[in-house]
């Protein structure tokens, strides 16, 4: 009896730490959320309330009229979007070649592009920005763009894939008259779908969120991501120039760079696991 | 024939174009001119002028970046303990067989999809001296308000608080797989054997988690060694450049004074810092058995 009594003491134990989890995890979200609804003179009351006594769109509306946030939100958008699409694209001819084929320097190649795993992304930085200046092709999509083709992870893990591809199964589509531009399409890439999809939401998101190259690279508002003119014009240092923050505006700008990862996250859980999984075990 | 051989055998650098082309100009290119870069005076304008190892040598006497790198190792030790060992035991809870876990997963996980400065902001809020959350809550146990951000003491662990939420729903996943990796045998056997819960997760799990442990210690030690956008959203290196670190000193002296020298100087130490974390790890890993 007085174990069973434990054993349901543990149990209640745990629910309550998992809801303690929940709510901690949640909180921040729910009064981004809740902030972003309330107009000016609520947002600021004391006590805070947890529901918009009078819930308004207005906040929304200054940000879209006062900011280029379209505009931040098209150019993460799209950048993100095209490098994943590049990315996914060379990285598998690549690892193609590196995986299944015999060639001079294969392992050699192989261990720089791996040796880059070490490097820090901040070394590039300042040639990035000289070469990208001397070509004038700062403050363009394709300067947010081209930094990220030259990734390692993508090529690491669809080798690592592709490799575990049994040879025999290449071997009966050579016999065939398969090409190898053929198997590479038409067994290969289907074949990898799920690494794939790991590889592209890795590719997508670090585009999206990535900030130290984006904020040095491109200074003209119409050329902005989204986390670089959130940064400067919701951040700190606006705050810091005197006049007090606008918290409203500032986490209706929030919500909206926030709510199509987490919906793209939701819809794609499962992918987002297996990336992490897969970045993990590359150390 | 003898052609077509040859065409044969070109196959393979075909493939790799276009990756190798990318990698060279964006990736390993500029890794190895950052280095001659910081072995020069350059200011944008002007020329650039050689000067050796002048750079290194002037960074370890110049008091600000000791001062980020303190800070930054500072913020090491109030988030990676905590990103750790919290990871792995939340990963320990949603491990059970419980109602609710895969829910409890996908919250903890979700504030990881959200932007770095977006995270600053809405931390920045929550935080907010006067009106924020936070302050009213340590009030009602009886705390007076604390303006985090702007007090000396409290601004680094507030950016600490910020990136510990943000980031320990992936530790949480990495130890979850590493986890569900140990044959469940084991811990039967274990628990028939007469071990205690504690027993089975000191002599067992623990162990057997070695591997997945080393690599989630170091890529927190790599990602909090970078830490940057959320102090430059909350803090922006102050009060009194109690939160400088070393990405944000780098980013300063590089594209504020467009001091490029110094400022790959600073990114090649940061990168001497990282390939010192990484050999620990290999060295560790080797130790335990785990690589060959």
């Amino acid at each position: 009896m007085n174990e069973k009594r434990k054993k349901h003491l543990v149990r209640l134990l745990l629910y309550i730490l998992m809801i303690v989890c929940i709510i901690v995890s949640f909180a921040p979200i729910l009064w981004m959320t809740v902030s972003a609804f309330k107009p000016e003179g609520e947002i600021l009351s004391y006590p805070p309330q947890w529901v918009p006594l009078h819930p308004t769109w207005s906040n929304f509306g200054y940000v879209l009229k006062n900011f280029n946030f379209a505009r931040w939100t098209f150019n993460s958008v799209v950048a993100a979007l095209i490098a994943t699409i590049i990315v996914i694209f060379i990285d598998s001819l690549a690892a193609f070649a590196f995986a299944k084929m015999k060639f001079r320097g294969n392992k050699t190649i192989y261990a720089v592009v791996l040796s880059m795993l070490m490097v820090p992304i901040q070394v590039t930085i300042v040639p990035l920005y000289l070469m990208f200046a001397d070509v004038n092709l700062l403050n363009t999509l394709t300067a947010l763009i081209l930094p990220t083709t030259g990734n390692v992870t993508g090529v690491f893990i669809l080798t690592g894939f592709f490799r575990s591809v049994p040879r025999d199964l290449l071997d009966a589509a050579i016999v065939d008259g398969a090409g190898s531009f053929r198997i590479w399409w038409s067994i290969m890439l289907p074949l990898a779908r799920p690494s794939i999809s790991a590889v592209a939401i890795i590719t997508f998101m670090s585009n999206w969120t990535n900030f130290l190259w984006p904020l040095i690279s491109v200074s003209s508002d119409a050329s902005r991501t989204l986390p670089v003119g959130i940064a400067q014009f919701f951040g700190g240092q606006s705050g810091v120039s005197g006049s007090a923050p606008q918290y409203g505006p500032a986490m209706a700008a929030a919500l909206m760079a926030t709510i199509p990862a987490i919906a793209i996250f939701l819809f794609l859980q499962r992918y987002f696991v297996k990336g992490i999984m897969m970045t993990g075990i590359k150390g | 024939m003898n052609g077509k051989k040859r065409s044969y055998r070109m196959v393979p650098y075909l493939f790799l174009l276009p990756y190798l082309f990318a990698f060279i100009t964006f990736r390993f290119g500029p890794s190895i001119a950052g280095f001659f870069v910081s072995l020069t005076r350059w200011n944008i304008v002007g020329q650039a002028k050689f000067v050796g190892f002048r750079n290194f040598i002037d960074l370890f006497q110049d008091p600000n970046f000791i001062k980020s790198l303190i800070n930054t190792l500072y913020f090491m030790l109030l988030t990676v303990p905590a990103l750790v060992i919290g990871g792995l035991m939340i990963a320990m809870l949603v491990d059970q067989p419980l109602r609710g876990r895969t829910a409890t997963r996908t919250f903890v996980f979700m504030p990881y999809v959200i932007m770095s400065t977006v995270v600053g902001v809405i931390w920045l809020w929550i935080f907010d001296a006067q009106y924020g959350i936070l302050n009213y809550y340590i009030g009602l146990l009886g705390i007076r308000p604390i303006a985090w951000l702007s007090n000396v003491n409290w601004a680094m662990p507030a950016v600490a608080i910020a990136t510990i939420w943000w980031t320990i729903g992936f530790n949480m996943i990495l130890f979850l797989a590493g986890l569900q990796d140990i044959p469940n045998e084991l811990k039967e056997a274990a628990r028939i054997d007469g071990a205690s819960s504690w027993q089975t997760f000191w002599n067992i799990t623990l162990p057997l988690l070695r591997p997945t442990t080393i690599i989630v210690v170091m890529l927190t030690l790599i990602n909090t060694f970078q830490v940057f956008a959320q102090v430059y959203v909350m803090t922006g290196g102050g009060p009194e450049m109690a939160t400088l670190t070393v990405v944000q000193y780098m980013y300063v002296q590089s594209f504020q004074y467009y001091r490029l020298g110094y400022g790959s100087a600073i990114s090649y130490i940061v990168f001497v810092f990282l390939v010192g974390l990484i050999l620990l790890e290999r060295g560790l890993l080797k130790k335990s058995g785990d690589l060959d």
